[in-house]
């Protein structure tokens, strides 16, 4: 056992229950996590993402989305200089380092202006699924009965469904906007968070820590949302950081099968299912989004797997 | 035991309810220019024919209403028909014909998923937090984020578009089979199966290579569920008391790993391996869109595009009760196989 702990990088903390031993706790989370390259990667690329996305409007003018170029854009295509009033997509050059897209924009530029939409929109989903789940999970495994029973055959039912065609359906009925589109993902996605709540509070419920604060006569409400949830929160957080990338590919899928809010809307999934009808004359189109969903669902499914090692006990010994 | 298997499928019964109502309401609710009383139309009919026709399906009769009456036409094995993207056939005839496709698809990408993953999963938990095991996250995180319909279009255009320009043998990049190739006798209508029983090897044949790209672009997606949980469950089982026994018996690390540890640490990764073929079954959609995989979850996107929702209907139902059922047997045999689960 000694054997095994020299090898880790600090003590893990003796105390607690004191703010300074929470912090202490916090720092040897980190340095487990940073420890592990693949992690370190995940958690690099993550915030690269970010920063591209919060100044993307300084990076890139917003109002380039708007400028289609029909003209002027010619380029060696292949075997012959092409030009004319169709956009012509070019490949690389000075001028577009990622080449031109099917409206004449420089791809780089697209890609810069999409990314801060499309990590929002995973934000703004899994927030509202993490917020609803944890609600009706809670209350379920906190009240018990029939409440516990109706909420667990609603989540039955949503899990029975091909979540990918209920999606569709949703954003058929809602309509092709990007709200609706979210909306359409969050009905699918919120079951989740509710089974995995659940389960975390049935476990919770039962410790001596409950019996203690009914003693003490503290509130049932009080008990739920500043003791229990706080307790039981931690695999939810996992989940949801795992989840942002699963959204942004589901977001994608959905504008791939046909539900594109506009044509020209600068959205990761959307130039690249651009792209697809260009496929074999300009792949690049196609490629360079794909890898850039593919970049960023991949560094948070990273910090996510990281996250889930180190929180599990068994290996913080 | 025999009581839990009993309360467990009126609760079946339940949800297919709930998913019917859910489905109905949003179906029939679709912004569509497709009259959901067309397909119980023809030419011949008159006027006061057609209206006479409608309302005996309740058509002109408030939503929760009509529910009531498509249940009647459903349970008396009437699904009605499907849109102009099938050629107005009856939805049941359609789904009939397509549904061996997905299947054909969904062994495949199970073979595949299985004979990558299983192994992958195994070496990763024996060499844990070495390069083996780190390059096998890297495989399975990369599977998950990867887009789907992405991962399909650069395998068209490495092995079909490039292959072709380079003079290699390519792969096919669209449907299940050639379209010169004969028609044989259906047995099964899986196309594999039919060539084979017909020996006919070269229908056969061409429906073998039709599979590989989809089956491959499947099988990428569903790989890191699979290796990550052989992987966390293989680990569980070589911490037991009774892997220390068998090593310090003497046995040999690969008798302890095969005989001992796998046979324990396998039964969640066939459970995962078993609900993903269920899940599979139906649910393939992007994958069978890109690759014009002529099988249902194609055909469902297509219906829902054109508003179409008898079929929507059905898919759905079709699709829940696999996942049902199949939940219901995995935590089953759960309890047959492992002597301490009572229900």
């Amino acid at each position: 056992m000694s054997e095994r702990e020299s090898k880790e990088p600090k003590q893990p903390p003796k105390r607690s229950g004191t703010r300074a031993a929470y912090v202490e706790d916090l720092k040897y989370s980190l340095s487990l996590l940073v420890k592990n390259k693949l992690v370190l990667t995940g958690i690099i690329l993550s915030i690269f993402f970010i920063l591209v996305a919060i100044f993307s409007n300084i990076i890139v003018n917003p109002a380039s989305a708007n400028k289609f170029d029909f003209g002027i854009s010619y380029c060696w295509n292949g075997n012959l200089f092409s030009w004319g009033t169709q956009a012509i997509t070019c490949p690389a050059s000075v001028n577009y380092p990622l080449g031109s897209d099917g409206y004449g924009r420089s791809l780089l530029s697209m890609i810069v202006l999409a990314i801060p939409l499309d990590l929002s929109i995973a934000l703004e989903i899994v927030a509202s699924a993490l917020a609803i789940g944890i609600l009706l999970g809670s209350v379920a495994a906190y009240a018990g009965g029939w409440v516990d029973e109706a909420i667990l055959r609603v989540t039955d039912i949503f899990f029975a469904f091909p979540f990918l065609i209920l999606a569709l359906v949703f954003a058929a009925v809602l309509g092709r906007t990007i709200p609706n589109l979210e909306l359409a993902i969050f009905l699918v996605w919120w079951p989740v968070y509710v089974r995995l709540i659940r389960g975390q509070m049935l476990s919770e419920k039962n410790k001596a820590y409950v019996e203690a604060l009914r003693a003490l006569g503290v509130s049932r409400w009080r008990t739920l949302f500043f003791h229990l949830i706080p307790n039981s929160i931690y695999p939810l957080l996992v989940q949801a950081t795992l989840d942002i990338g699963g959204v942004i590919l589901t977001f994608s899928a959905l504008v791939f099968l046909g539900f594109s809010p506009s044509p020209a809307l600068p959205e990761l999934g959307n130039l690249a299912a651009d792209g697809i009808n260009q496929i074999f004359t300009a792949p690049w189109l196609l490629v360079i989004p794909g890898l850039v969903i593919l970049l960023i669902s991949l560094g948070f499914n990273l910090v996510g797997d990281g996250l889930r090692d180190v929180l599990d006990p068994r290996l913080r010994r | 035991m025999y009581e839990y298997i009993i309360r467990r499928s009126v609760l079946l019964i339940f949800v297919l309810f709930g998913v019917s109502l859910i489905t109905f309401y949003l179906s029939r609710g679709f912004p569509s220019a497709f009259n959901p009383c067309a397909p119980y139309i023809t030419t011949k009919m008159s006027v006061t024919q057609i209206h006479n026709v409608c309302a005996s399906h309740g058509f002109y009769l408030p939503l929760y209403e009509q529910y009531f009456y498509w249940l009647r036409d459903v349970l008396t094995g009437n699904w009605g028909s499907a849109g102009t993207w099938a050629q107005g056939l009856p939805v049941m005839s359609v789904f009939a014909s397509r549904f061996p496709y997905t299947v054909e698809l969904a062994i495949s990408a199970v073979i595949v998923t299985v004979v990558v993953g299983l192994p992958l999963g195994i070496i990763s938990a024996v060499r844990n937090n070495k390069p083996v095991d780190h390059a096998s996250r890297v495989v399975a995180l990369t599977g998950i984020s990867t887009p789907v319909y992405w991962f399909g279009f650069i395998l068209q255009l490495v092995f079909f578009y490039y292959f072709i320009r380079w003079g290699l043998p390519h792969l096919p990049n669209q449907g299940a089979l050639s379209t010169n190739e004969p028609t044989i006798t259906t047995y099964t209508g899986i196309p594999i199966i039919d060539g084979l029983l017909n020996a006919n090897w070269g229908y056969a044949w061409d429906a073998f290579i039709h599979v590989i790209l989809p089956s491959i672009t499947l099988a990428f997606a569903s790989l890191g569920a699979l290796t990550r949980l052989v992987r966390a469950s293989m680990l569980e089982v070589l911490r037991q008391d009774y892997i220390t026994l068998a090593r310090s018996k003497g046995l040999s690390e690969r008798v302890v790993i095969f005989r001992h540890a796998l046979r324990n640490a396998l039964i969640p990764a066939l459970t995962v391996a078993g609900l993903l073929f269920a899940g599979l079954l139906g649910g393939a959609v992007i994958t069978e869109t890109v690759f014009n995989w002529p099988g249902v979850g194609f055909d469902s996107v297509r219906a829902v595009l054109q508003g179409d929702s008898n079929f929507v209907m059905l898919y759905t139902l079709v699709t829940a009760l696999i996942v049902v059922v199949a939940n219901l047997v995995v935590d089953v045999l759960y309890a047959v196989v492992d002597p301490r689960i009572r229900y």
